[in-house]
């Protein structure tokens, strides 16, 4: 993870959307805070509805904030030289669909003010880097779902953003789909881009993002890296095969062990130093060791346990 | 050099003195034009693609065509029909394209989310706004242009059909017609201007049944002039004045029956509305684009 300078700055960014039905108003965002740096990759995570789209739509200027502010690079977000350094992705790669991608391309790079033969060049480059060199000539509403989401990387990367803003770049992809598209955010990550990236398949955060915020409700209610997020590992994990019943019983009376379940034997964290007594015990019952693991909590468990807690925080 | 020349030369004059005085402005609108040409043309090419407006304008061909089949008539007679019927059809297709183009121009952005991709880039919203508008008017004239040429190249041919017989008297007038159609061009512009002002703020539906109530209520505005004047409750004279200052005279760029009753037709006569037209116009603009700037997308 990079520790550098600031590339996006967000202060007390809150969104209340009010209608003649909610005059009091939504509140879609509340309050946020963040910070990322440059040449790091941060997720915001979170369900449905927890103002993670609506902060990426802030930050591009095409909705307002109702009070706080955000910076990019340094400069206001309504600073219209801010979105010469960005690329977003938007969810569901929405291009006009009568176009095919070479035209496409040809197009956005054109809204940069690049000549035709440097627009040439972009269009080559990028129908390369995102594998769609061979279909440049298919039209936009007749590319898959993959390939959609892949041109609209690429009318993101046009202009060689220093500040990538991904929402949802895998949603709606087969696993294959999700694979390239990971790779590709991935490749980007090591070219040295700034990654904001939205979504919720955690998997995907978990592979490519140095840190992650967790969004519930317009707030963010945890943030860290994945290790400091997960925490210390709690658990010491010993796998075995040929556990019977009654073998299983009389380990779990050992009092280093926390439970055996389908041949998993568990102990608490603190019990380290009585590990080979508990692996010396499996052996002397016949069963065999496959693999001792401390496993950390996976980005999910985490996710799933922040809102858990937000959740009871609100309702004491 | 008429006033109205003047005044327009004037304006020309008074806005690049501006843009070159001022420094801030000159990035600006060198940033602003390539933008909204490139927004105008991809509105173009999007049209031509899509092929609903080709079919809709070879219609309009096989209508005008259609008309020469008329042959019980008079040459004169048949003129008169010729030229007032395809007038009627350039003018009435025209708009109605113009209407169901420009009430879609921005709203289907919006629907469809394409305009997050453009809004992403350096592109002003008024540049957006613009482009749309100018790519509309593009597209009407790449329509009003064929409508025109096929009406034109119908009257020509009925000429030569028509000149040996007896007691032939076809006029087909095509300086006239040219000249009525390009002023049936100049109220679709502005009609369209207004549309797109409607659709920054309004669903694709309002702004179309507004297109056609401002259609209906600037084709008679010498009707609302007469009626404000004669309106006895305050209320409703104060309403009428309103429409009429408002709403565009658009039957001030009408001149389909001067040219098909092949009655003298000043040319002059067209500043008037053309500077009103072009006043109008940009004032609408500048009000699309303040509205679209305010709006969440």
């Amino acid at each position: 993870m990079a520790s550098g300078e600031t590339v996006l700055q967000i202060e007390g960014l809150t969104k209340v959307y009010r209608s003649i039905f909610t005059p009091a108003g939504v509140k879609a965002v509340d309050d946020l805070n963040l910070l990322v740096r440059r040449g790091e990759t941060y997720s915001i995570v979170g369900p449905n509805g927890s103002g993670k789209t609506t902060t990426l739509k802030i930050l591009l200027g095409l909705i307002f904030p109702t009070a706080g502010t955000a910076s990019i690079f340094g400069k206001g977000i309504a600073d219209l030289s801010v979105r010469e350094q960005i690329g977003f992705l938007p969810e569901d790669a929405y291009l006009y669909d009568v176009f095919n991608g070479e035209e496409l391309l040809n197009f956005y790079a054109g809204l940069f003010g690049f000549s035709k033969k440097r627009r040439r060049e972009l269009t080559d480059e990028l129908l390369s880097l995102v594998g769609m060199q061979a279909n440049r000539k298919i039209p936009f509403r007749e590319c898959s779902k993959g390939m959609r989401q892949r041109l609209a990387l690429a009318q993101a990367l046009v202009n060689d953003p220093e500040l990538l803003i991904l929402d949802e770049p895998t949603s709606g992809l087969d696993p294959a789909g999700r694979h390239q598209m990971t790779r590709l955010i991935l490749e980007l990550k090591r070219r040295g881009k700034t990654i904001l990236l939205c979504s919720h398949f955690l998997a995907e955060v978990e592979e490519v993002c140095d840190r992650v915020g967790i969004m519930y409700r317009g707030r963010l209610v945890a943030e860290g890296t994945l290790t400091e997020l997960a925490g210390a590992p709690t658990e010491i994990v010993i796998t075995t095969s040929g556990l019977g019943a009654d073998t299983a019983k009389e380990l779990a009376g050992h009092a280093a062990v926390l439970g055996v379940e389908d041949g998993t034997v568990r102990m608490g964290h603190e019990s380290e130093g009585d590990i080979w007594s508990v692996l010396e015990e499996i052996h002397r019952v016949g069963g065999t060791i496959l693999e001792v693991s401390r496993p950390r909590p996976s980005l999910q468990d985490v996710f799933v346990r922040a809102i858990r807690q937000d959740t009871t925080e609100e309702a004491e | 050099m008429t006033p109205q020349l003047a005044f327009l030369i004037g304006l020309f004059i008074v806005i690049v003195a501006l843009v070159l005085t001022r420094k801030q402005w000159a990035p600006a609108v060198l940033h602003a034009v390539p933008s909204i040409w490139r927004i105008a043309k991809i509105t173009v090419a999007e049209a031509r693609r899509r092929r609903v407006i080709q079919a809709v304008v070879i219609l309009v061909v096989l209508i005008l065509i259609s008309m020469t089949f008329f042959s019980y008539l008079s040459p004169q007679e048949q003129s008169r029909m010729l030229i007032s019927g395809g007038l009627a059809a350039v003018t009435v297709f025209g708009i109605l394209l113009a209407i169901f183009v420009a009430a879609f121009l921005i709203p289907q952005e919006l629907e469809n989310r394409t305009v997050y991709a453009i809004l992403a880039k350096p592109v002003r919203r008024f540049e957006f706004v613009l482009g749309k508008y100018v790519g509309a008017l593009i597209i009407l004239a790449v329509i009003v242009v064929t409508m025109t040429v096929v009406l034109v190249g119908v009257l020509l041919l009925q000429d030569k059909l028509v000149q040996d017989l007896p007691d032939s008297a076809f006029d087909p007038n095509i300086g006239g017609v040219v000249f009525a159609a390009v002023m049936s061009y100049f109220a679709i512009a502005v009609l369209t201007a207004l549309i797109v002002l409607i659709s920054t703020v309004a669903s694709t539906t309002m702004t179309i049944i507004s297109a056609f109530i401002i259609w209906a209520v600037g084709s008679l505005q010498s009707t609302i002039s007469d009626l404000a004047a004669h309106a006895e409750l305050p209320v409703t004279k104060a309403l009428l004045t309103i429409v009429y200052i408002v709403v565009p005279k658009l039957e001030n760029f009408d001149f389909r029956h001067e040219v098909s009753n092949f009655m003298p037709v000043s040319y002059m006569a067209a500043w008037n509305p053309l500077l009103q037209g072009i006043g109008y116009v940009a004032v609408v603009m500048i009000l699309a684009s303040v509205f679209f700037n305010d709006r969440q997308v």
